[in-house]
């Protein structure tokens, strides 16, 4: 489903990602880890041309993002992403929020996209909160609304950038039930995320970065019973300790 | 110091036979208030435009805006009325330049009034909607482009209407601002609020009335204008919304 | 097609320097007395006197929302009638005077409203840290509040002097001789208005181009 293939991209003199590969499956999860300013941001941004790279490849569904004259939109159509901190519409109700790039990317019809959209924000149980503003809902409410907003564009698959960590804690398992929910229902997931418990129940595969690379990429088994670089070793006990 | 008030002025027949002195000012309040919203109307979507190509990742665009804003805002608006009014028509094509020249005074006056007010006060639009646009969230762009969304979709339904939202209180002030500036057309001749009080000055000799009355319609502009807008703000305010942020 | 013929423009250059001292002579006045006259009002409103408050709002507010072009006029009429009661009869030329007075007292209306935010900008503590020192009120404004207020306006001050450089062209209204009214004259007198015109943006193009890079430069400067 995602082909990350020999990626690099610098700013200037400085590597932000060197030589990553990785592949993440149909109906796989997984999850990205590593320290700040380790690039598992930009990676998941490039995936959806958010970032652009200089070298390597990444094909989505086969499509190449490197390609000349790629249709950026189309694919991100295609490809869910829920960001750190939400990034709702501020002036657009709930229901605005989740119907205006079905009408103006998909082409559907105002009461298709209502319809798509209720059913959705069923899903992350927000039905009611429809014609609210997002100002006007908890974070945690915002980041759901979110999600289902990038559901309701039919994704062939998720990307979510650190979801919980801008949540204060006690509205962080709201979001993460939704996530585990997703994950179940067999969604091609790919999450960079600090929240080590959702890894290990959902995940198949752990990748963690560290100054640009994929320093490890392993199945979840493997990752946490016995992982083999230092550095994640040393990740994990200062996660775990927290 | 002697001087003899008659407000009654007002309510005499005009020394040109037109009406009366209070018809000329209020065919001065029709000028400046016509004048202006037209120039407004210019000012804000030439200002919109070049404002939207100064935040553009193409670099030719974002300085041929950036030019754009340096020329109209560092030239006074007296000089730029008059090389609209006095230079232009002689530089463009012989016949056009003609054509313009033999057309009705008044609009001439209009219409180099109107362009001139109009591109000056887009170059301070402009600089608004860059501060605006520079001012939301950066997370909100990749968000409106993550959906699927173009990049003249994202400002068109993403950046712009929260833009104009938070920039809401400094464009109202340029709105007042072109109302105050289009007292320049006075110099061309253009028969606006402040011409017509130099021309009751000349013909009724009784310049602290005609200067008070108009004075009191460019507060009466002023204010109206002001209400007008907050009851926009308060239209256009979203709920739950607070500050620049989340 | 136009043809340009810029000779007369060397020859009037001695004209417009002097034109160009009567705009800088009413732009610096009117920024010195703009900004003294400006911080009082300032003060003013925000004092603890209502009636003080309310006077200097009502006064800036008024001067705000009118045309500069009818200021200019406006004084243009009434400074005459004021010189007559003072000094008598024998004042020549009282476009300069007026001129002078309108655009100080126009200019002390928008720079109030500058000094007014830069004042509220100085955090509320300062004022008590100087009272507790034992400064009265007014030392507390003059010795800690507006030498605060004063570096943080310093920007907005030297641009709204930019844009008083450039508006005092208006004086063109009453007929007083500065850079541009003095460029007009020239053009009109040799039949070379395109020329002196254009000559007249170009050089107010490059002052004010100048001023608002140096303005730019001192505010990021402010900014580290």
């Amino acid at each position: 489903m995602i082909e990350i293939k020999k990626v690099g991209k610098h700013y200037g003199h400085f590597q932000v990602l060197s030589d990553c590969t990785t592949a993440v499956a149909q109906g796989e999860v997984v999850v990205v880890c590593g320290p700040s300013g380790s690039g598992k941001s930009t990676l998941i941004k490039c995936v959806n041309g958010l970032e652009p790279f200089q070298s390597g490849d990444i094909v989505v569904d086969g499509t190449s993002l490197a390609a000349p004259g790629i249709d950026l939109p189309r694919l991100r159509a295609r490809v869910g992403m829920v960001f750190q901190h939400f990034e709702l519409f501020p002036h657009m109700s709930i229901m605005e929020n989740l119907s205006i790039a079905q009408r103006k990317v998909l082409g559907r019809s105002a009461d298709e996209a209502r319809e798509r959209g209720l059913k959705l924000l069923d899903r992350v149980g927000l039905r009611t909160q429809a014609e609210k503003y997002p100002g006007q809902l908890s974070g945690g409410q915002q980041q759901r609304v979110a999600i289902a907003r990038a559901l309701a564009m039919d994704p062939i698959c998720m990307l979510f950038d650190e979801p919980t960590s801008a949540l204060d804690p006690e509205m962080i398992n709201e979001v993460l039930d939704v996530m585990v929910e997703l994950a179940r229902d067999g969604m091609t997931m790919m999450c960079v995320t600090h929240e080590m418990g959702f890894a290990r129940r959902v995940a198949h595969r752990v990748i963690f970065m560290d100054q640009g690379r994929i320093v490890e990429d392993a199945a979840k088994e493997d990752f946490f019973g016995t992982p083999r670089s230092e550095r994640a070793q040393l990740f994990l006990s200062k996660i775990l300790r927290h | 110091m002697g001087y003899h008030w008659n407000w009654s002025v007002f309510l005499q027949p005009t020394a040109a036979g037109d009406g009366s002195y209070l018809g000329w000012l209020l065919t001065g309040l029709q000028w400046t208030v016509s004048l202006s919203l037209a120039a407004w109307l210019i000012a804000l979507a030439s200002g919109t435009l070049v404002g939207v190509l100064r935040t553009v990742p193409n670099r030719w665009l974002a300085g041929l805006a950036t030019a754009w804003v340096e020329l109209f805002r560092n030239i006074p608006l007296l000089v730029q009325l008059f090389i609209w009014y006095f230079v232009l028509p002689e530089l463009l094509p012989q016949r056009l330049g003609d054509a313009y020249k033999q057309s009705d005074p008044l609009v001439q006056q209009f219409l180099a009034a109107m362009v001139c007010l109009g591109l000056f006060t887009s170059a301070r639009v402009a600089e608004q909607v860059r501060a605006g646009i520079g001012s939301l969230p950066p997370g909100q762009k990749n968000a409106g482009l993550a959906l699927g969304l173009t990049l003249p979709q994202t400002y068109r339904h993403v950046m712009l209407p929260m833009a104009f939202r938070l920039i809401l209180p400094p464009l109202t002030s340029e709105f007042l601002n072109i109302f105050k500036n289009s007292a320049v057309a006075t110099t061309i001749g253009l028969i606006e609020l402040s011409r017509q009080a130099q021309q009751l000055v000349d013909y009724t000799a009784q310049p602290y009335e005609a200067f008070i009355a108009v004075t009191l319609l460019y507060v009466l502009i002023n204010l109206t204008v002001m209400i007008l807008m907050r009851r926009l703000e308060h239209r256009v305010r979203v709920p739950g919304f607070v500050g620049g942020g989340q | 097609m136009y043809e340009f013929d810029w000779s007369s423009i060397p020859g009037a250059l001695p004209l417009l320097g002097k034109g160009l001292l009567v705009t800088l002579e009413v732009t610096l006045t009117a920024i010195v007395v703009g900004i003294v006259w400006g911080t009082l009002l300032a003060v003013a409103r925000l004092g603890a006197n209502p009636l003080l408050a309310g006077l200097a709002a009502g006064y800036v507010n008024l001067f705000r929302s009118v045309p500069l072009v009818m200021v200019i006029l406006w004084f243009y009429l009434i400074v005459p009638q004021l010189l007559k009661a003072v000094f008598g009869e024998g004042i020549a030329d009282i476009r300069l005077t007026s001129a002078l007075v309108a655009f100080a007292l126009f200019e002390a209306a928008y720079y109030s409203e500058i000094i007014r935010a830069g004042i509220q900008s100085v955090p509320r503590g300062q004022v008590a840290a100087g009272l507790a020192l034992g400064f009265t009120p007014a030392q507390t404004m003059r010795l800690i509040v507006l030498p605060q207020a004063f570096r943080n306006m310093v920007p907005l001050l030297l641009t709204q002097a930019i844009i008083l450089f450039q508006d005092t062209s208006l004086v063109y209204v009453i007929g007083l001789s500065d850079f541009f009214g003095t460029a007009y004259k020239v053009g009109d007198r040799d039949g070379r208005l395109v020329e002196l015109l254009l000559f007249a943006g170009a050089v107010y193009f490059a002052i004010c181009f100048a001023a608002s890079q140096v303005v730019r430069r001192l505010q990021s400067r402010g900014v580290q």
